[in-house]
């Protein structure tokens, strides 16, 4: 899939969106399978699940849907932003994960969680307030579209709304709309559509389908004859990148739940 | 990558060594025309409607249970993944607010035939003794009109039931021992037991879960694939769907699924219900007739059912003279606890519920808070891990990814702390309505002086743990797990809406039973006692008999226990650790 910040970047610019070997300081290589597990492969395991597990990953691997509820420009903003929310820039292109399509898919049939806080607004309305806000807070600060903004600028937008303390330029939309419920909003989503598809599982390590074979070795993180060890390497992210401090924001304050999020027990 | 070995699983059809689709209902529903009385109507058929839909079908009444959601074939439905199952939550509209509002949807809502059985971990605690006394005991809260000792026999036989896996010795609340042997552990098992004895804390291992250890009956043992909360394919966690449902339908029972129940029908002549209308899977509506209406539709659904129903005689909504409906919403303090260790933990593995320790379970004076907490095996998969990075360690773009890739060295705990009921903690009608044109809830929920406390303090005691354990770093998500409360049993019908028996106070042929009469909730997971719950109504609706069609009056007296109702196979196979439910205290 064609990321969006890809286009009109020049080869050096896209160089620099690549993660660095902390020695040399030089881009990775592209890869078609980042993390520490090389080799492992969900999808190789195929014929040991269940027809209608096979069915669902199966279908969400070969047939993202198609855009239903987001404008071409809507699609492709919010293209750009998955691509800071969750940056696949050290992926080969044609194994990089769709998100921007299951968003979309979600809004078009107004597909709720389960529960809207009492203040915001439905969620596709909350999309296209966010929207506007990105693109006020651009104009605002450069006269320029978000998406004609500089990488390292989109991403310092972007991070002033993660941080609840949103750029200049759209106060009146942040009094409709709560920022940090936007942002959980936007993030959960995309998580929800990366971590989702069988190369995000390849990438962390995840076992995916385990019915009717069953785990085994349940201990000591010891992998099934199916799976493989851990295999680290040190990696730093882009120069760019503001979303990979060295020390975490560890939300230690945070003692009372801020945001809800899914079924966890 | 490794070729796979040993051929596929294809064809399991005539493999007998292979673990097969789970059990089948291969026998007819009786349906009866919508224009013929039943005896019961049981409005939502999950962890309590399904108990209840059994036991009253065993006893030869003329039950119906109406479902909001699908009657499930769990290997056609069912999928290993956790995007792919938000078809089992209750994911509809409503509103939540307050000042610590609460999720909902797959947090603690089901929907379809189990209910949130289907959905749950399985953690099958009882409540303490000190649960049902606990304005008694500690000034707060609110007694229960029952004790313990009227429901344990009803936990032992839904521990049975079930059945539940566990130590052969628990030791805390009444201590007890369980049917069927403890399980396995898996490595978030294994850092709770390290964290926990390093302290000194007891901590019990491999259960109590609703998940077979070992097979029984048609169903086969657990095989540890970890997506116990997206419907257990294989049959091997309990969820009504599959313990008491076939029974209940093998007796004559009848579940029309995909039907909403819109209100419950009122003759204010009689001051009884008549029956309920809903909307079929079509769009259709109907009424049908029932001597008695029981309403199962579990924390949210059932104070909106009976808001929604209000009419002359009742314009606060139906039952709800005391305006107590609604309010006394509860959940539990939930906060998961994340801890990076520096070997693989690989938490997918085992189900996420597969040990706890309740030694902070109860009052303590050295403390400044009243009641406590308990603290579980946490397992999450990649999506929900995912959503708790963003939320614990603030994590997005790079960092995400970075800490994702991690994520088979991380373990979770939960909390499970007693959030005290308060009256302004309440369902309540919102403007907006569903895709029946429906009202839906309104949710408000806010946290009190005590449960801060009590959360805080839990917080940082798991933390403890965890570091114990040897985790290098540990962070936390606040949020929280289960819903109870909302139509609160009690002896005085100016303060609850229920009697000890779910029968409302208001009208003698109206009755609630699930989540929502519970006065307190103790720090267990609320399953099993809504289960034994729904028992003892079955034991009392079927001692009362066609009393409770003819007459207004009220008999308060506590049926004998009956142990001749349960499903098939309930006292056969297990681990032969426990001898029966007869040992009393």
């Amino acid at each position: 899939m064609k990321s969006p910040s890809d286009h009109g970047n020049s080869r050096r610019e896209t160089d620099q969106l690549r993660p660095r070997a902390p020695d040399t300081g030089d881009p990775l290589p592209l890869t078609d399978h980042p993390g520490y597990y090389p080799g492992f492969s969900t999808l190789s395991q195929q014929k040991f699940w269940d027809a209608a597990t096979r069915r669902k990953v199966l279908e969400r691997v070969a047939h993202p849907p198609p855009i239903r509820f987001f404008t071409p420009e809507e699609e492709m903003l919010m293209g750009v932003i998955a691509d800071h929310l969750l940056p696949q820039h050290d992926r080969t292109p044609e194994s990089r994960i769709p998100i921007v399509p299951w968003i979309d898919e979600r809004l078009f049939l107004r597909h709720t969680p389960g529960y809207r806080f009492e203040d915001m607004p439905p969620d596709d309305e909350a999309y296209r307030l966010g929207f506007d806000a990105i693109q006020a807070m651009a104009q605002s600060s450069s006269g320029h579209a978000f998406v004609e903004l500089s990488w390292a600028e989109q991403d310092k937008l972007l991070k002033s709304i993660h941080d609840g303390q949103p750029m200049h330029g759209a106060e009146r939309i942040w009094r409709r709309m709560p920022v940090h419920r936007f942002w959980a909003l936007l993030l959960q989503d995309c998580i929800e559509a990366y971590y989702a598809h069988p190369r995000a599982w390849d990438e962390v390590g995840f076992g995916g389908p385990a019915y009717p074979r069953a785990y085994m070795r349940l201990e000591n993180g010891e992998p099934e004859p199916w799976e493989v060890d851990e295999r680290r390497y040190a990696w730093d992210a882009p120069e760019q990148a503001l979303s990979d401090p060295a020390e975490p924001e560890i939300a230690s304050h945070r003692d009372l739940p801020s945001q809800g999020q899914g079924g966890t027990h | 990558m490794k070729a796979p070995y040993g051929g596929s699983f294809e064809a399991p059809d005539g493999s007998e060594h292979l673990l097969g689709s789970m059990q089948r209902i291969d026998f007819p529903m009786r349906r009866r025309p919508v224009t013929e009385e039943v005896d019961y109507v049981i409005v939502g058929v999950g962890s309590a409607g399904g108990v209840l839909l059994q036991r009253l079908a065993r006893a030869g009444f003329r039950v119906l249970g109406i479902e909001a959601g699908p009657f499930w074939d769990t290997e056609r439905d069912w999928v290993s993944d956790e995007a792919g199952s938000h078809q089992l939550y209750w994911e509809d509209l409503r509103i939540t607010g307050g000042t610590d509002p609460l999720a909902l949807g797959a947090n603690n809502s089901g929907k379809g035939v189990g209910g949130g059985s289907v959905h749950w971990a399985a953690f099958t605690p009882r409540f303490h003794p000190s649960d049902f006394e606990v304005y008694t005991r500690d000034g707060v809260g609110a007694d229960w009109p029952i004790s313990y000792s009227d429901l344990k026999p009803y936990y032992e036989l839904l521990e049975r039931e079930m059945p539940v896996a566990g130590p052969a010795y628990y030791p805390w609340g009444d201590p007890h021992g369980y049917p069927f042997g403890p399980h396995p552990m898996g490595g978030v098992g294994n850092t709770l037991i390290d964290g926990c004895s390093k302290l000194g804390i007891r901590v019990s291992a491999g259960g109590p879960v609703a998940i077979l250890s070992g097979s029984r009956a048609d169903r086969p043992h657990c095989i540890y694939r970890g997506f116990c909360i997206q419907g257990c394919k294989v049959g091997a966690k309990a969820s009504t769907l599959i313990t008491h449902v076939p029974d209940a339908i093998a007796r004559g029972a009848e579940i029309r699924d995909r039907c909403m129940v819109s209100r419950i029908e009122y003759d204010r002549k009689t001051n009884r219900v008549t029956g309920v209308s809903y909307i079929d899977r079509e769009g259709r509506e109907h009424f049908q007739r029932a001597k008695s209406v029981i309403v199962s539709g579990y924390a949210i659904e059932t104070p909106r059912l009976l808001l929604n129903s209000a009419c002359d005689g009742y314009e606060q909504g139906l039952a709800n003279s005391s305006g107590v409906l609604g309010r006394y919403l509860m959940a539990q303090a939930g906060s998961v606890i994340l801890g990076r260790f520096e070997n693989l933990v690989r938490m997918y593995k085992a189900p996420p519920a597969h040990a706890l320790t309740e030694e902070f379970y109860e009052t303590d004076p050295r403390r400044d808070f009243a009641r406590g907490f308990a603290v579980q095996t946490v397992a999450t998969l990649p999506i929900a891990f995912g959503k708790q990075m963003m939320a614990a360690r603030g994590n997005w773009g790079w960092g995400l990814r970075r800490v994702m890739m991690d994520y088979n060295h991380w373990s979770a705990f939960g909390l499970l702390g007693e959030i005290l009921p308060w009256a302004d903690n309440r369902v309540t009608l919102a403007k907006e309505k569903d895709q029946f044109g429906l009202p839906v809830a309104h949710v408000t929920f806010s946290l009190h002086d005590n449960d801060r406390k009590l959360m805080r303090f839990g917080t940082r005691k798991t933390e403890e743990i965890m570091r114990a354990a040897g985790a290098q770093e540990v962070v936390h998500e606040a949020r929280y797990a289960h819903l109870v409360g909302g139509a609160r049993m009690g002896s005085d019908p100016a303060s609850s809406v229920v009697d000890a028996f779910g029968r409302s106070h208001d009208i003698a042929n109206l009755f609630v039973c699930d989540g929502s009469i519970l006065p307190t909730q103790g720090s267990a997971n609320p399953g099993l006692t809504i289960q034994a719950l729904a028992a003892r109504t079955g034991d009392y609706l079927i001692r009362q008999g066609n009393r409770i069609f003819t007459s207004n009056d009220r008999d308060s007296i506590a049926p004998p226990v009956r142990h001749d109702l349960s499903p098939p196979d309930t006292f056969t196979g297990g681990v032969p650790h426990y001898s029966g439910a007869t040992a009393s205290r």
